[in-house]
């Protein structure tokens, strides 16, 4: 067996009971539909063929027919809802684990996968591996053990004849090779091309505006004619593979099964050794073993695909790029918020260094911004502040303690940060600046709203702080959705300010807004700062000049202007645009 | 009668669809006579094991009976497999032609819608019609099909065999508890229906949170939210579970309510069956033909129902499909246009316009003239009308009082797609398609070569980038590649526009995601390439217009300023305004000095 398999069935466990109770109604529920009909062929023998007529036999019989009709009723009932039950159950713990391990792995892997693919883990992937448990328990083990259960009743009626008929058995089990063999890969092509062709379909729909302008209409057109034919073809090759080997094979099969049983019987016949009821029985019996067949069969194709999506979803849940955690003994916590980057280098890929011996101090209360191009290792140096990924050389000191030694709680509580693009989830005003925090009162939600002048436009919304925010918050502009992220990080009330100076075009107003708020929001705490604009920073303390990781100026404002190098170029390049070639 | 009644109203898709099964009639007719076929072979099995058990009673079976049932047999095993493999190649292949044919037609649809059907369509319902509206009509045209024939046709032999052959009042009593099971399958395929879009929704719920999460991660991880999310995530799971266990509840009703109702006919059939061998009315064969019969009306009943299900689903989705194939695009080819790439000079006569279904007009009294060659800067506020300027010169959009005319000619007497050929054009998002960069640029033309192509891709300034990829031109972009920067997209935007090397090129605020030292050198390789080609630049750094031969300011609709940059800055309004605004620092650094 395959460990994903084995996996997949250490899932069960917990549950052991309830499954067992659940396959005892089976068993019991299989028996009695099972046992109706050596019942009914009985009573084919004792009444109807000698012409015995009793009321109350003829009672007695139907009342136990019935009776066990409507037991293996209920039963069936409670087993499938059981099954299903478990199912749920098992891959709700799945996608728990699966969730929960993606929440701590480390944003290096993040950068790695693309959302999208992320996402179809956890929930199709997953939705996947729910179709597999509901298949084999619900479907297959139920038709599985139909089969059992007919295949003793008939051993059990005449084993001679039951033995014989068993030939049908490698006969499906061929069949049921070769449809896995074909049907697997013409499922996947199938799936595969709908896939594509909704891909390309999303895409068309999101782009038609250019595909206008550019008057691609007709080649567009082919392409996805093109798509579609190859999913039709794969489609029909589905149904050519379901004709040829499943059910109308299995009438085959069904055909000379009869022949072999009349045969049997007719032969016996001639020495008076067979009573019509065990043929009816027998006869009865065989023709109820092809539809659990057929049922099989058709499962095998989506079951093997839904191996397949298991295994991603085990791989996603075995990474191992986690979080950084706290490391070492003790409990620092941070009082000052002094900070100190010691020799810090640093690579994302091992590879290519995006930090060279980044040296800087803060002290408790300055601003410290960074600028630079795009590239230029910004970024990386507030990842790493953050503690996002690991420190592999040099030290960042907090209150001269490691950062590796503070507990993550310690670090969230006391560092701020605010992030470029302003990440809004789904709720409401209130809970996008109180997040999960549920020791933060409305009170304090309020009050980190007006700190950062928030409250201006949030009273004017209809509901106000209870204003329902969804899809992004697309309603918002982005002024207000940063704003709106300020006051989630003034809501903690943190020591450090680590600021990603946002590059999207504001309008006027709500730029004034946000530097005043900026600058409320940096007194009296010690602020790291990313820089598009550098008249945004000429109050800070100290200013640091990245180029290709490495810094490349240190000083103040004034400082670094008279120095008339790359700050000075980047100043001039910004507030002169075009005209740069006429200054200088 | 009621289920009958409502049938008819909802048997009517077939009705509709009548123009394909003419289309398909081999396809269609072959499927049908195959089911026939089949269903009268079914009946044979029963039938036979009847006979050899009244032989068998009477003790006349011989070899010869046994050896000429065997063959029958066979023979019709194989006619059987043959048929069953027919109907199905015919019936869902001709299924799917037209799930493949609507497909194809709908997607040409959308090509030709204009943008105002963009504006008011979400992609994802579209998306929808697109998968699941085609495949409850394919469904309709093959399960559909197939359920009913088998319903009608097998249901009918089944009824007609057990009356005629064997006893008219036994069939009535055995099959009067059957078209309760029809009934309950409908009832529940209809509730079954309704969970498991309960069901759905909780999934897409828990999908969005996700994808919430996913996206979000650093914000998450800022503010140490793990814990809670997974707390979160938890909930939502719950309601997974707790919605898909309500459909298991319906779904595993089936069985049981079959279970039951054919042991009750069962019994009925037994019971009064009895009576009639002791009457000598039928024989004891007979009877047990009987009860194999009666367990073959199970799936014509379970089809009657299911047959409900399929065919309503595939009504309103033929509607919805319907409705998308027959709109017309609000914008088209006037009978007399031309068939000319339209070149020369611009002229806006615009008294007023209004997008439909606005409330307030966009543009009021826009009138300005461009020479062929020049180029033309627009700015002002979010808002303003500048986009809409764009809008109205590419046709997306048209107002009875908003002309632009190109060499004297109104731009809709110019044949549509002549007229977008003759501008390049690059929009505020910058929407690249899953292929490598190559691909991309040359989108609007796939024949260009690799010169053409890197010559483009230098103008814009985005050669050096694309070689720093991995695998330089071939690199793939989009949903499931490499993920590109903003200012990287918005060049590689320009790049695909330059490659026609356009009459008009139309940069509408494209260059808001490049850093100045770049957009500087992009609009100094413009100005070198483009010599006597028209050029239209929306902006919000004035340095982008600066050079323009005219700069239009404009402020809730109308044009407030107009001139060259020198012309503005003398006028000391909203443009002078703004640039010393953006100047300021500046003036704050010389006063400094």
């Amino acid at each position: 067996m395959s460990t994903t398999a084995r996996r997949l069935i250490r899932y069960l466990s917990p549950h052991r009971s309830y499954f067992w109770v659940a396959f005892a109604f089976l068993l019991v529920a299989t028996a009695a539909d099972v046992f109706a009909v050596p019942l009914a062929a009985k009573y084919i023998d004792e009444m109807v063929s000698p012409r015995n007529f009793d009321p109350t036999w003829i009672l007695i019989y139907g009342g136990v027919f019935l009776g066990l009709h409507i037991l293996s009723a209920i039963l069936h009932y409670y087993q499938l809802v059981r099954f299903h039950t478990l199912a749920q159950w098992i891959v709700r713990q799945i996608r728990t684990d699966v969730f929960a391990r993606v929440q701590h792995l480390g944003l290096s892997f993040y950068d790695k996968k693309p959302t999208g693919s992320l996402v179809s883990r956890i929930t199709n992937d997953t939705e996947a591996v729910k179709d597999l448990y509901v298949e084999v328990l619900a479907s297959f083990m139920q038709n599985a053990i139909y089969v059992i259960g007919v295949f003793t009743a008939l051993f059990a009626l005449n084993w001679r004849l039951a033995l014989v008929t068993t030939f049908i058995l490698p006969i499906f089990w061929w069949l049921m090779r070769m449809y896995k063999k074909y049907s697997s890969v013409s499922f996947r092509k199938s799936r595969e091309k709908l896939s594509a062709m909704n891909a390309k379909l999303s895409e068309s729909l999101g782009g038609m505006n250019i595909i206008q302008t550019f008057t691609q209409e007709k080649r567009l057109r082919e392409e996805f004619g093109q798509l579609n034919h190859e999913h039709f073809k794969a489609n029909l090759r589905n149904v050519q593979l379901f004709g040829l080997l499943l059910r109308p094979a299995s009438r085959v099969v069904y055909a000379l099964g009869l022949v072999v049983v009349l045969y049997y019987f007719g032969i016996l016949s001639f020495d008076g050794a067979v009573t019509i009821g065990e043929m009816f029985a027998f006869i009865n019996l065989f023709e109820r073993v092809f539809e659990p067949f057929n049922q099989m069969m058709m499962r095998l194709a989506p079951m093997q695909q839904s191996i397949v999506s298991a295994e991603r979803v085990f791989e996603l849940m075995d990474d191992t790029e986690t979080a950084p955690i706290k490391e070492g003994e003790g409990n620092p916590e941070i009082i000052t918020g002094e900070i100190e980057f010691r020799d810090v280098t640093f690579s994302y890929d091992g590879e290519t260094n995006v930090l060279k011996n980044i040296s800087f101090k803060a002290r408790p209360g300055q601003t410290v911004a960074l600028v630079g191009h795009t590239g230029s290792g910004k970024s990386s140096t507030i990842q790493l502040l953050m503690r996002f990924y690991p420190l592999v050389q040099g030290t960042i000191l907090i209150d001269g303690e490691p950062l590796e030694t503070f507990s993550d709680e310690e670090l969230r509580s006391k560092m701020g940060l605010v992030l470029q693009d302003s990440f809004m989830f789904y709720g409401d005003v209130k809970s996008n600046i109180r997040l999960h925090n549920q020791g933060i009162t409305d009170e304090q939600v309020r009050e980190a709203a007006e700190f950062v002048q928030a409250n201006m436009f949030i009273e004017k919304l209809p509901k106000g702080y209870d204003e329902p925010i969804g899809e992004r918050g697309a309603t918002f502009s982005s002024g207000q959705r940063q704003l709106l992220s300020f006051a989630r990080t003034m809501a903690i009330d943190p020591k450090i300010l680590v600021l990603d100076e946002a590059t999207a075009s504001v309008d006027t107003e709500t730029e004034e807004a946000i530097q005043l708020a900026l600058n409320k929001m940096r007194k009296g705490r010690t602020t790291i700062a990313i820089a598009h604009r550098l008249s945004t920073i000429q109050d800070a303390d100290l200013i640091l000049v990245l180029h290709r990781g490495e810094i490349v100026e240190r000083g103040t404002h004034q400082e670094l202007l008279a120095e008339e190098g790359l700050y000075h170029k980047m100043y001039l390049l910004q507030t002169y645009g075009t005209n740069l070639e006429v200054v200088q | 009668m009621y289920l009958i009644l409502k049938g008819c109203g909802i048997l009517s898709v077939f009705k509709d669809l009548w123009w394909f099964f003419k289309q398909e009639k081999r396809s269609y007719l072959t499927g049908f006579v195959a089911l026939l076929i089949l269903a009268i072979l079914d009946l044979v099995p029963a039938w036979m094991v009847g006979q050899v058990v009244d032989l068998v009673n009477t003790k006349q079976l011989t070899y010869d009976h046994l050896l000429q049932y065997a063959l029958m047999l066979i023979g019709l095993g194989i006619v059987a497999y043959i048929c069953g493999y027919l109907w199905r190649i015919s019936i869902f292949g001709a299924a799917y032609r037209l799930g493949r044919l609507l497909r194809d037609r709908l997607y040409k649809s959308f090509t030709k819608m204009s943008p105002q059907f963009y504006h008011k369509q979400r992609i994802g319902d579209m998306m929808a019609h697109s998968t699941n509206d085609i495949q409850a009509v394919t469904m309709t045209a093959g399960e559909g099909v197939m359920t009913l024939t088998d319903t009608v046709v097998l249901g009918g032999l089944v009824v007609a065999t057990m009356a005629i052959t064997i006893d008219w009042q036994l069939t009535l009593l055995a099959v009067l508890p059957l078209p309760i099971l029809a009934y309950c399958t409908n009832r529940y395929g209809k509730l079954l229906h309704k969970r498991f879009h309960l069901a759905q929704k909780a999934f897409s719920t828990m999908n969005d949170k996700v994808q919430e999460s996913m996206a979000g991660v650093r914000v998450i991880k800022a503010f140490g939210q793990e814990d809670d999310e997974k707390k979160e995530f938890g909930g939502l799971l719950d309601d997974v579970v707790q919605k898909n266990v309500a459909v298991a509840r319906v779904d595993g009703l089936y069985d049981p309510t079959i279970i039951i109702l054919m042991g009750i006919s069962t019994l009925i059939t037994i019971a009064v069956g009895t009576l009639k061998v002791l009457d000598d009315t039928i024989t004891v064969g007979q009877l047990t033909q009987f009860t194999i019969l009666l367990g073959k009306l199970i799936w014509p009943m379970l089809a009657f129902g299911w047959l409900f299900n399929i065919v309503e689903k595939g009504r309103a989705s033929y509607d919805r499909v319907n409705i998308l194939l027959t709109t017309e695009p609000q914008i088209q080819d006037l009978p007399d246009a031309v068939a000319e790439i339209p070149t020369g000079d611009i002229e806006y006569k615009v008294e007023q316009f209004q997008y439909p279904e606005a409330e307030r007009q966009t543009l009021e009294d826009v009138q300005f003239s461009l020479r062929k060659g020049q180029t033309l800067g627009i700015v002002g506020k979010t808002g303003s009308g500048k986009t809409t300027l764009f809008r109205l010169l590419l046709r997306e959009f048209e107002g009875s009082l908003a002309k632009v005319f190109i060499n004297n000619r109104p731009i809709d007497h110019y044949q549509m797609s002549y007229l977008r050929r003759a501008i390049g054009y690059v929009p505020q998002d910058h929407i690249l398609f899953s292929a490598n960069i190559a691909q991309n640029i040359a989108f609007g033309n796939p024949e260009a070569t690799q010169e053409q192509i890197e010559a483009a891709a230098k103008v814009a300034c985005i050669h050096e980038d694309i070689m720093q990829l991995p695998q330089g031109y071939e690199t793939v972009v989009g949903e499931r590649g490499v993920t590109l920067s903003g200012g990287q997209k918005q060049r590689v935007s320009i790049a695909r526009a330059l490659l026609l090397n356009p009459e008009v090129l139309i940069l509408d605020d494209s260059l808001s995601a490049v850093d100045a030292k770049t957009e500087h050198s992009i609009l100094h390789e413009l100005r070198m390439n483009r010599s006597d080609k028209t050029t239209m630049i929306s902006a919000h750094r004035l340095s982008a217009v600066e050079e323009a031969d005219l700069i239009i300011v404009m402020e809730d609709g109308r044009i407030v300023e107009r001139g060259t940059h020198e012309d503005l800055m003398r006028l000391g309004g909203w443009y002078k305004e703004m640039y010393e605004s953006q100047q300021l620092e500046s003036l704050i650094m010389e006063g400094g000095r």
